[in-house]
């Protein structure tokens, strides 16, 4: 490849439960003109559209992306969508810059949205990822599949259910900094030990919510980015990687990844690091926006990102780690993260952008002062698919 | 892709009507087909460095259907991502991923079961909820429709229609005996102006394509060698009366990409062959006007020189008028000129082949358009 890639427009949504006044492509179109106008592009200038858009039945229309071409302004322009379920807007971004870093175009839109708290129930359409004939009918959804992880995580590192609740209130905290972020309000551990218990030993404000809402981002080449003497932040790692299939392989004898950890998620990082040049993410990474939809999930992911041992993470939270105003050490979900907000087909999208708007020092009062690294991941599929990214300033 | 390495298709699997035997699963056919390619490649399991999948979760009935496909393919600790728009749109993912420096090959694989209890219910859900979905517009309507605004704005079309669909039952005869009839039975109107022996009937069909960059292709000596010389998409909108049905700006503008990067400045006289997606021979017709191949005014006189002796054979395989795996009809179009330039088209072989193009269209009455121009190994290397 020739030159970086860099962002030069991110869009949101004030994401929520419900977004009655507007219609699936209009949340979308009110993401592409945030990130158009934050560009300062127009719709002439963008060359190819990137689609993000998990499955379709979330928002209850089947190939929905084709009922997004106008409100992405791509009619006779380069579109695909691409769906990887929960890692999708990591990917969605990852593939446009896989279309300019080719040559291919210089300057690129990644757009979608999602109303996962309008389709009905949204774990009925996730059991439907597992196999028909060996694992749907357990039934499974996404919820029980990572309180499997926590109950493990919690056998082999000794993690408490008070250890969990601290990560809601760390992340609530960030997210009540954040205009987007759907649940805003702060909690107390006691609140989240009291709440209704959903899948042992995940409560329900253990759980992430179901957002409604949009999010697109500008990419473009470096070279065009100074032709036109725009400011950016640069991708400077990428990567993606995937684990089995059936849980059933993730656990019991013979398991070939231990379900407690996220052993694809640490392949994907290595993998960004290596391409960021990142040595040592402890001391260089200060911001992280990692895919955590559960508050038993956030623990392997930090230390999948290779900022904690294994198993060391939920002691560092107690002593007040990864928090906005921590001493030391990056932050993790400056923004509330996944478990105050989770538009599935933009969420992972979400973290990229959180983490640039912190390297780009736009992040408002969640801002972290000086932060000049970030990192962002997602997770897609049963826990499978991984997809990871390094944004610099 | 001015900037990156050059992208050579290296191996080649089609499938294009799989028989269900009872016995086997699509997770079975799919590590059997990428085995295949592999193999085709002179490539092992070790070679793959990330895979480019094309599927649809409405025709698989599953919610992200990749995870069902990621083990049998080799995503396991690999870099494996899904486009549920188009099998074609895989490849271009495939080819932009080896582009951009960040890989040196990929594995680029679309399928379509026809287990789904009905086709043409899975695609009218793609409709617009408010408006449209309570039509009974699927996407053989979709066809029927376009095909009808094309017989409006060019009265007569549907004889030379007539004459493109005999023509590529022909080619699929020739190129897939066992499988396809050269003459069936004309069938009842079922959307017209289509009959029922128009578009075939759906079946299981699986392709897959190995490409990698040049230094791999080298370092490895592999050959033969289809390389992509130009890469071209584009979408219409998704409201079909929003649209000139007759009309295809959208492969207008995937063609001017495409001839761009290739150099290509007359598309009548630069290809050897050309497959295009024909799921009606109305499509075709929109396709030779749009790619540059035929004007409307030529097609009736055109006609003899697409045929398999004639000087730019279109659909040597039978195209979409003869197999119908419904979404990897597209994809299997680059994979039957990538494999012509390799030498390995079977039956169907026009010898001497050095440049080829692939139109590959999917999504109602045409709405994603993708052009693939490809050159033989030892000519272009």
């Amino acid at each position: 490849m020739s030159g970086r890639v860099g962002i030069i427009g991110i869009g949101q949504s004030n994401f929520q439960p419900r977004r009655n006044d507007a219609a699936y492509p209009d949340l979308v179109r009110e993401a592409v003109v945030i990130a158009m106008r934050d560009a300062g592009l127009e719709f002439d200038e963008i060359e190819a559209v990137v689609y993000s858009l998990s499955p379709d039945a979330m928002v209850g229309i089947g190939t929905a992306e084709r009922l997004g071409v106008d409100a992405v302004g791509a009619r006779n322009k380069r579109f695909l969508r691409i769906n990887t379920g929960g890692a999708t807007g990591i990917s969605s971004v990852a593939t446009a810059w896989t279309h300019i870093a080719s040559g291919a175009c210089d300057v690129v839109l990644t757009a979608g949205a999602d109303k996962v708290g309008e389709c009905g129930d949204s774990q009925t359409v996730l059991n439907k990822i597992w196999d028909p004939m060996y694992e749907r009918s357990l039934p499974l959804g996404t919820i029980n599949m990572l309180a499997m992880s926590a109950v493990r995580y919690a056998h082999k590192y000794g993690m408490t259910q008070e250890d969990m609740a601290r990560v809601v209130v760390k992340n609530r905290r960030h997210a009540s900094k954040n205009p987007h972020a759907h649940l805003r309000t702060e909690t107390t551990i006691e609140e989240v030990l009291a709440s209704r218990m959903i899948s042992w030993p995940v409560k329900l404000f253990d759980c992430c919510p179901q957002s409604s809402g949009g999010c697109a981002m500008v990419l473009a080449s470096e070279r065009w980015i100074r032709q036109r003497g725009l400011e950016a932040v640069w991708i400077t790692g990428l990567a993606h990687s995937s684990e089995t299939y059936y849980l059933g392989d993730r656990m019991g004898r013979g398991y070939t990844a231990d379900h407690a950890d996220a052993h694809a998620l640490k392949a994907s990082f290595k993998k960004s690091y290596a391409m960021a040049g990142i040595k040592d993410p402890r001391k260089q990474v200060h911001a992280a926006e990692l895919y955590a939809p559960f508050s038993n999930t956030e623990f392997h992911s930090i230390e999948a990102a290779d900022l904690a041992d294994l198993g060391a993470s939920p002691a560092m939270i107690r002593e007040g780690a990864f928090a906005l105003g921590a001493n030391a050490g990056a932050v993790v979900n400056p923004s509330g993260g996944v478990l105050c907000t989770n538009a599935i087909a933009v969420t992972a999208m979400v973290r990229v952008a959180e983490a640039a708007l912190q390297v780009w020092g736009r992040a408002g009062e969640r801002q972290i002062k000086g932060a000049r690294v970030g990192i962002a991941s997602g997770n897609g599929g049963d826990h499978q698919f991984f997809g990871t990214m390094v944004v610099e300033a | 892709m001015a900037a990156g390495p050059r992208v050579g298709v290296v191996g080649v699997t089609i499938r294009p009507s799989i028989p269900d035997d009872g016995h086997h699963s699509l997770e079975e056919h799919l590590h059997d087909a990428m085995k295949a390619t592999l193999a085709d490649a002179g490539l092992t399991t070790d070679d793959l460095e990330g895979i480019a999948v094309g599927a649809n979760d409405q025709y698989d009935g599953r919610a992200i259907t990749v995870m069902m496909a990621s083990a049998p393919l080799g995503g396991v600790d690999r870099d494996i991502l899904s486009t549920p728009s188009s099998g074609e749109h895989a490849f271009i993912l495939g080819a932009l991923r080896i582009a951009s420096g960040q890989f040196r090959t990929q594995l680029v694989v679309a399928w379509s079961p026809i287990e789904a209890s009905s086709i043409p219910e899975a695609q009218r859900l793609a409709n617009d909820p408010l408006f449209h979905r309570r039509l009974p517009l699927d996407e053989l309507a979709a066809a029927a429709l376009q095909a009808n605004a094309l017989e409006h704005a060019e009265p007569g079309t549907g004889r030379v229609a007539d004459g493109v669909l005999a023509a590529g039952r022909r080619n699929g005869a020739r190129a897939f005996p066992k499988l396809v009839k050269a003459d069936p039975p004309k069938g009842r109107p079922t959307r017209w102006p289509l009959r029922e022996d128009t578009v075939p009937k759906p079946v299981t069909g699986i392709v897959a394509l190995m490409l990698a960059s040049e230094d791999f292709i080298r370092e490895r000596g592999l050959d033969p060698v289809a390389w992509i010389s130009g890469m071209g998409w584009a979408t219409e909108t998704a409201f079909l009366g929003d649209r000139d049905l007759a009309k295809a700006p959208a492969l207008e503008s995937a063609a001017k990409q495409a001839y761009g990067e290739a150099g290509v400045a007359d598309a009548a006289t630069a290809f050897d062959l050309a497959e295009v997606t024909d799921v009606t021979p109305y499509q075709a017709l929109i396709a030779l006007d749009a790619l540059g191949l035929a004007s409307r005014a030529q097609w009736r006189d055109k006609l003899p020189e697409f045929g398999p002796d004639g000087r730019l054979p279109v659909n040597l395989s039978g195209g979409v008028a003869s197999l119908n795996p419904v979404f990897c009809t597209g994809l299997i179009r680059i994979a039957e000129v990538a494999n012509q330039l390799r030498g390995r088209a079977g039956a169907h072989q026009k010898p001497g082949v050095k440049r080829g193009l692939a139109h590959a269209a999917s999504g109602p009455a045409m709405q994603y358009q993708t052009v693939i121009i490809l050159d033989a190994g030892r000519n272009a290397a």
